[in-house]
């Protein structure tokens, strides 16, 4: 339901009339200053203005925005312990030899590496966010036709993005059905009932296959998928604000240098 | 008499492994018809209605449209459902596209229109059904009604003679239900031939021309829906249950009540049957005027003053466009289906209405006015005056 969940917010947020393709800029833009950057501090900069253009541009809920942001968060710093304990270093603070060769230790140098890697991971996925909550799939459709990416490949992420919702309610209602007729009140009998869920499903999907291709028999389909809309004008205030952005970013990218927090 | 637009002559269809769905049906439908097909789960509506655009090609027997046996050929298929346009029962299972305007835009695409034309063909279809502005919603953000519109409107954009609806009001709330009703009704008044399946015999007795009752794959009964749904056994035996005007009109009858004329199909008619034997007691009252606001030609005048002298005026639309309109115009609808009868009603107590349509419509109320007040010998007076004044955002018709 989480897909459903971002693909609506997108659908409204604030930020939906403006240029697919400046957005696209601003995250990938963003993305690229941040792997540039070798001091902690831009990605942060960068994070803190996307999250800004999100809460406030994009009117999305900050409540949303904080649990799409825990969740990765969470993988970030256990990958971050593991960055800091196991790479080595000169100036070192802690140590644990474990076995002959083997050793986990906390050093100046990986302790800078872990903050770069934690604050990259951050500004990187605010940017991510950003690209997610503000363009929808729908809006991408265009800007992939316009990036010449082949039409069936186009045509089937089309078919596909229609038939997750349909195969998602149809999921929905078999398991609610299940868990009504109390399907998943022992272990044993979840595994029944979720082995029942998969049958259902792919009978489900199975018809609504045969269902498509007859809907677009009734509809004279000769090969041509749908025309896609057109994407919305590049206006001035938009493409200047993105334009200040990534200069101000860049400035700090290069102004920090290699800035370590130890 | 129109000409005939489809026929069959006795077709036969039986499923792979399964048993005989069509034993042998005749019928002929002519252009502009409404006809409903009703019967009960299993009767064979479905199948039926897929033989007429190609989807299901019988066993044995013949299917003619336009007086030309279906060709089984893809460009005969192509042809034959480019004029028949025909909308699943499931709108989640037709919509196929990921934006509304894609999905309406299907039709006219895969028939070759340029991008221009296409787009023509979109508004004008989405513009049909009301759902202005909707381009860009992804489907499964609508409710039910609104897929529906969005099911039909991708069928309109090829500009199909005939549309087959398979159970067009199922999982529709009553008003959404009517709704479809009244779309339909104005698409049949603009010259399409409509063809629809249903269980639901009180939507389908006032709104069709002609009735088929269906069971076991054969046709019980097909005349006008009077006669056709006024057999109480057919009835019965199709699973079905009596109109509830047809019922209270039996019973009455049965009373000793002497009914002149034809069977009521309204609440209009009833009316009029029951007025017919009460007159002589009652004080006749002075009947009300209709008038009828064009909202397509409704841009240069200002209503207010209309509205002023008559503050208590009671206000119809019909049309998602008239309602879209008045909603517009912030004002409060007190019909919004079944509008002509009910302003007919409310004229009979001497009471004066409104009502707000589209151009295609106009010639509609007054036509059904007059034939009442020929029937009736009441005289109503319907009035073609009233401009609405524009609202903020232009959204009426720019028609002439």
């Amino acid at each position: 339901m989480f897909e459903e969940l971002l693909e609506d917010i997108a659908q409204k947020n604030g930020l939906r009339e403006v240029n697919t393709y400046l957005k696209l800029v601003a995250g990938l833009g963003a993305i690229l200053l941040c792997l540039a950057s070798m001091s902690y501090l831009p990605p942060l900069f960068i994070a803190l203005i996307l999250t800004g253009a999100i809460l406030l541009l994009a009117h999305v809920e900050v409540k949303t925005y904080a649990e799409l942001f825990i969740v990765p968060l969470w993988f970030a710093i256990m990958s971050v312990a593991g960055i800091i304990l196991i790479s080595g270093g000169q100036e070192v603070f802690w140590s644990w030899d474990i076995m002959p060769g083997f050793a986990l230790s906390i050093t100046r140098e990986s302790i800078n590496e872990g903050v770069l890697v934690f604050c990259r991971i951050i500004g990187g996925m605010s940017a991510m966010i950003f690209i997610a909550l503000t363009t929808p799939m729908t809006d991408l459709f265009i800007v992939f036709r316009q990036c010449r990416v082949p039409e069936v490949v186009i045509d089937l992420m089309m078919i596909i993005y229609r038939t997750i919702f349909i195969l998602m309610d149809q999921v929905i209602q078999v398991y609610q059905a299940q868990v009504m007729r109390l399907g998943y009140s022992t272990w044993r009998e979840s595994l029944y009932s979720f082995a029942s869920l998969c049958g259902a499903v792919f009978i489900a999907s199975w018809d609504a296959g045969e269902d498509l291709i007859r809907a677009m028999d009734a509809r004279c389909y000769d090969g041509k998928f749908a025309l896609l809309g057109e994407n919305r004008p590049i206006e001035r205030i938009p493409c200047i604000a993105l334009g200040i952005f990534l200069l101000l970013a860049a400035a700090v990218v290069i102004v920090a240098g290699s800035t370590t927090i130890l | 008499m129109s000409s005939i637009i489809l026929e069959a002559r006795d077709v036969h269809y039986r499923y792979p492994r399964g048993m005989e769905a069509i034993c042998g049906i005749s019928f002929h439908i002519r252009k502009g018809e409404k006809i409903a097909l009703v019967g009960p789960n299993g009767a064979g509506k479905s199948t039926l209605l897929k033989m007429f655009n190609g989807m299901i090609r019988p066993d044995s027997g013949l299917m003619l449209f336009d007086n030309q046996p279906i060709g089984y050929d893809t460009a005969s298929l192509r042809m034959l459902r480019k004029r028949v346009g025909f909308v699943l029962q499931n709108p989640d299972r037709q919509i196929i596209a990921p934006t509304v305007y894609q999905d309406v835009a299907f039709g006219p695409t895969n028939l070759g229109y340029s991008e221009p034309e296409v787009k023509e063909a979109v508004t004008k279809a989405l513009r049909h059904v009301g759902l202005e502005g909707f381009e860009r919603r992804p489907p499964h953000q609508l409710s039910g009604g609104e897929k529906k519109r969005v099911a039909i409107a991708g069928v309109l954009s090829m500009d199909p003679d005939m549309l087959v609806l398979d159970e067009p009001t199922s999982g529709l709330d009553p008003s959404g239900s009517e709704d479809i009703m009244e779309l339909l009704d104005e698409l049949n008044q603009e010259g399409k031939t409509i063809i629809i399946s249903t269980h639901n015999v009180e939507l389908a007795y006032p709104w069709a021309d002609r009735a088929m009752l269906m069971l076991g794959g054969t046709i019980l009964e097909e005349d006008i829906p009077e006669v056709a749904f006024g057999n109480p056994e057919y009835v019965r035996k199709a699973h079905l249950s009596l109109p509830t005007l047809l019922e209270l009109h039996s019973e009455l009858q049965k009373r000793g009540f002497n009914f002149e004329g034809k069977k009521p199909r309204t609440v209009l008619d009833m009316m009029q049957c029951i007025e017919t034997i009460v007159r002589n007691t009652r004080s006749p009252v002075r009947p009300g005027t209709i008038t009828i606001c064009n909202v397509d030609k409704a841009n240069q005048q200002d209503v207010s003053g209309w509205f002023s002298l008559r503050p208590k005026v009671t206000v119809g639309a019909m049309g998602t466009r008239a309602k879209q309109h008045a909603e517009n115009c912030r004002i409060k609808l007190d019909f919004t289906y079944g509008v002509i009868d009910k302003c007919i009603l409310k004229a009979l107590l001497g009471e004066d209405t409104l009502i707000m349509t589209t151009t295609s419509m106009v010639k509609r109320v007054t036509q059904r006015v007059d034939a009442y007040c020929q029937e009736s010998g009441i005289r109503i007076t319907v009035n073609h005056v009233v401009t609405i004044p524009e609202p903020a955002n232009k959204e009426g018709g720019d028609l002439p």
